[in-house]
């Protein structure tokens, strides 16, 4: 089952009225038209590779894990990424030694074929789970080769611990506050869980702010004078989908990790303000 | 941490004499008879909730179970404490006891019976679950081996399908022994049933979720096993539990095929294919049954040769041509064993058949068989099975002693090992060897198992008994070997008095051997006879050529020898065994194909070489075509 096309933002207004979590008390969201700009639905044959036009992969094992000691190798076959035939790209995170490591998984992104500089990034997303697994919906600054990270800025949309399914995040890391610094929002379900259902992840993000949203919930917002350091995100980033098996945020899975481990995602969309 | 013991399991559910301690109970009276029960979630909170009782099971230190006041999670009045006794209690070999109500609770809007608990030690608690209302415990879903610790956690037992606990009384339930010997305590606090949206991916297995094949007979039952179900806890883990029949609905693809019962039991009502899978509610459990027929292999179609030794000689274990001592069983299921029995008949003949055959224990330990005044064992088998010569059936003998039990450091056994040329497939093969040969069985008085082995997972068998043969049987042939019957022109001779020999034999070359070798005449017939065999050569005089030929034929007679082979030659020297089964009953004929022999030269041989023990008679040795 696939939502319509045809979000109500007017949720917004509404959901802003609730954002009760954070220091601030409440917040009103001034009325906003976003007008789509980029978008990739998932519709096509099953094991279909994701759209070529739209998307890359980063491949292999990374440096030290992809910087992050994560244990799996990113490939692009169909067992690890690609089309369900039903309108939903999943990317599966498997146990069986592959390349060199003993998990496998898939990390596709935009980069050199899609960037923005600041609007609305949303993608509606079911999560995997289990202990050691780190799945995330985020952005890097498309100036990362030239000024490497994180002086090029990272928005973390969405990601979750999978030994904690019903707590998500919301981070910037940047020049002076990355890693175990970075400035952190995070929103937790109350007898939910992130990995039992679809959820809208979403950020709202123009010169001075960036917005983290679920399901239209206002749960985190970031200013310029929220970060200790410089505020990098004034130029285009492109966005990264993937499933990292263990890794410094996460840990690492145990021999009660559940596998394999899909992350489902129903489509990513990308808005620009047009008043 | 400890072997978990299945028989703590067992107590529960066959607990004898119960001890029921009704503690606090609020009597329930409103209700009584109506369809619909209180949805009361709670179990033990800080203190026993409305209408439940506790009874201690069977074998149990009655007073494990304590209400405590002091060690509390988060410091609530009371929690349940459990003492668990260090093995040899006189007041109990462990604890273990069940909370149930007197009438039934609906528990359908829950998913999961939640409860904190912590021990003395670390330790891993045999078994913790609901369900077990002291009747028919329809719906026991169980954790076994619940690992705790000295802190407080809070574990999760998901129910299966929570729509059908309308009407349950079996709120908690827990079994636990010493562990290596040694008693300790658990707490148990906060026990409640939850409906938790932080518990998810709830799925169903039959077979343990493995998807088996197995070749079944018509009106064979077959227990579906292995039923569990397992839910992903808040911390990410998945949470397996054993979950009793009553949540699952079986089907058969094809009825007329099989069929399966509400409880899991299938029965094959013909021959052919049919696939057994598993519901509960509605979503489909993993794993599942194929039945294949088993009709493909073929039994014998005549019974086996009836037995003709007086029954006054005979110790007979089964045959229907005597009266049969009593056997304890002829499977006994050891582990590891997959051998399956089936009692069958052969034109009326009684025939055992077993199938999956890797070993199997036959047992008459209750009475155990008193063979000092029997000479031989005797047992007629079958085989479908392809026949090779590397492929062996075993017998093996076990005798208990004078302590006529097992151990004890008076036991003894020897097995027999049996291969190609008397083994064949599709006919009935007569095992039948002196009890001397089985030279380990130091005893035979206390005789107390025969174990089957080896590589025939198929196997037919009757006439299993002991006789006496009249002196202990003969030593050395009465008669001649059977005359060879091939035409001259086909025949390369080394041996025998219907043909000429190949010219300039030596048939005791000076090879270091301690055999005696002596030409004797049997009924006029010249007979070649080897005395305390070690080894024995014969040479050829010139290399002969038998590329052309299919065998080696030889008659051979023994009585006393275990071990017996024999050598082809050729010069390097090229020499390869072939193992003849002895002792022998009567003469024993083998053509052994050449091929048998490879890589020896066929087109230069000049040399046969005989290895093993006790004495040998041999004639006709010879080349055929």
């Amino acid at each position: 089952m696939k939502i319509s096309n045809k979000i109500q933002f007017f949720s917004l207004l509404l959901a802003g009225l609730f954002w009760g979590c954070e220091t601030d008390d409440v917040q009103k969201l001034e009325n906003r038209n976003w007008t789509l700009t980029w978008s990739d639905e998932f519709e096509g044959e099953k094991d279909q590779a994701p759209d070529p036009t739209k998307w890359t992969y980063d491949l292999g094992t990374g440096q030290n894990g992809w910087g992050n000691n994560e244990y799996q190798t990113y490939t692009q076959r169909p067992e690890n990424v690609g089309l369900d035939g039903d309108g939903y790209l999943v990317i599966t995170a498997l146990n069986q030694p592959f390349g060199g490591a003993n998990f496998s998984s898939a990390r596709i992104k935009t980069q050199g074929l899609f960037t923005q500089k600041y609007g609305r990034f949303e993608a509606r997303i079911k999560s995997p789970y289990g202990p050691g697994i780190w799945p995330a919906f985020w952005m890097l600054g498309e100036n990362i080769n030239e000024v490497s990270w994180p002086q090029c800025g990272e928005i973390d949309i969405m990601e979750l611990r999978g030994q904690a399914p019903s707590t998500m995040y919301g981070t910037l890391h940047g020049p002076g506050y990355s890693g175990g610094n970075a400035v952190s929002k995070n929103y937790s379900l109350t007898n939910a869980r992130f990995d039992n259902d679809f959820y809208l992840y979403a950020v709202e993000w123009d010169e001075n702010k960036i917005d983290f949203f679920v399901n239209n919930y206002l749960y985190g917002r970031i200013t310029k004078e929220d970060v200790p350091g410089e505020w990098v995100y004034d130029q285009p980033f492109y966005m990264i989908l993937n499933v990292a098996v263990g890794g410094n945020f996460v840990g690492f899975p145990t021999s009660q990790t559940p596998f394999p481990q899909q992350m489902v995602i129903d489509f990513v969309r990308v808005y620009q303000k047009s008043n | 941490m400890k072997v978990f013991n299945i028989k703590n399991i067992n107590r529960i559910f066959f607990a004898g004499a119960l001890s029921i301690f009704v503690m606090a109970c609020e009597r329930d009276v409103t209700d009584l008879g109506t369809p619909n029960y209180p949805a009361n979630p709670e179990v033990f909170i800080d203190g026993f909730s409305g209408g439940l009782n506790y009874a201690a099971f069977g074998g149990s230190v009655p007073t494990a179970f304590q209400i405590d006041n002091k060690e509390t999670h988060n410091s609530s009045s009371a929690s349940m404490r459990f003492e668990v006794p260090d093995a040899n209690d006189p007041r109990g070999a462990y604890a273990g006891g069940t909370f149930f109500t007197g009438s039934g609770r609906n528990l359908s809007s829950f998913n999961v019976l939640t409860f904190w608990a912590k021990a003395s030690k670390s330790a891993t608690i045999d078994i913790v679950g609901f369900g077990n209302d002291l009747g028919v415990n329809k719906s026991t879903v169980s954790i076994s081996g619940l690992a705790v610790n000295t802190n407080w956690k809070k574990y999760y037992i998901p129910i299966p399908d929570p729509s059908k606990l309308t009407a349950e009384r079996g709120m908690f339930f827990y079994s636990e022994g010493p562990e290596e010997g040694k008693g300790y305590t658990f707490w148990i606090d906060e026990v409640r049933f939850e409906n938790l949206g932080t518990i998810a991916h709830t799925k169903y297995y039959i077979l343990d979720g493995k998807t088996e094949t197995k070749e079944a007979e018509i009106n064979e039952k077959i227990q579906i096993t292995g039923l569990k179900t397992s839910a992903n806890l808040p911390n990410g883990v998945d949470q397996t539990v054993d979950a009793s029949v009553a949540y699952f609905t079986f089907s058969s693809s094809n009825e007329e095929i099989a069929t399966v019962n509400e409880l899991g039991e299938v029965t094959i009502i013909s021959s052919g294919e049919a696939t057994i899978t598993a519901k509960v509610g509605e979503t489909p459990a993993s794993g599942a049954l194929t039945i294949k027929p088993a009709g493909s292999t073929p039994g014998p179609t005549s019974p086996a040769p009836v037995p003709g030794k007086p029954a006054m000689d005979v110790i007979s274990l089964y045959s229907n041509a005597y009266t049969n001592v009593p056997v304890d069983t002829w499977n006994t299921r050891w582990q590891f064993s997959t051998a399956e029995e089936f009692f069958i008949k052969v034109q009326n003949d009684d025939v055992i058949r077993y199938k999956n055959l890797n070993f199997v224990g036959i047992e008459f330990a209750s009475n155990t068989i008193n063979a000092t005044s029997m000479t031989h064992f005797h047992l007629d088998i079958w085989t479908p099975d392809e026949v090779t010569a590397a492929k062996a059936f075993k017998v093996l003998l076990v005798d208990f002693g004078p302590n006529n039990s097992f151990g004890g450091g008076d036991d003894s056994s020897h097995e027999l090992t049996f291969k190609a040329p008397l083994i064949t497939s599709g006919n009935w093969v007569g095992i039948d060897v002196p009890l001397t040969a089985f030279s380990g069985l130091t005893r035979r008085g206390n005789l107390a198992q025969l174990v089957l082995s080896g590589d025939f997972p198929n196997v037919y068998i009757d006439n299993v008994y002991f006789y006496k043969s009249g002196g202990g049987g003969p030593t050395a042939p009465t008669t001649a070997a059977p005359v060879p019957v091939y035409p001259a022109t086909n025949v390369i001779s080394i041996f025998s008095d219907q043909y000429t020999n190949v010219a300039g034999i030596n048939l005791n070359p000076n090879w270091g051997q301690a055999t005696k070798v002596t030409e004797i005449s049997i009924q006029n017939n010249k007979t070649l006879k080897y005395e305390g065999l070690n080894y024995q050569g014969i040479e050829f005089g010139s290399n002969q050529n038998v590329s052309s030929f299919q065998f080696l034929h030889l008659d051979f007679w023994t009585a006393n020898s275990t071990e017996l082979r024999i050598f082809l030659i050729s010069p390097g020297p090229v020499e390869t065994p072939f193992t003849l089964t002895v002792p022998t009953t009567g003469w024993s004929s083998i053509d052994i194909p050449l091929t048998a022999f490879a890589p020896v030269k066929l087109n230069e041989v000049f040399q046969i070489k005989m290895e093993g023990n006790g004495d040998i008679y041999l004639d006709n040795i010879l080349f055929r075509k």
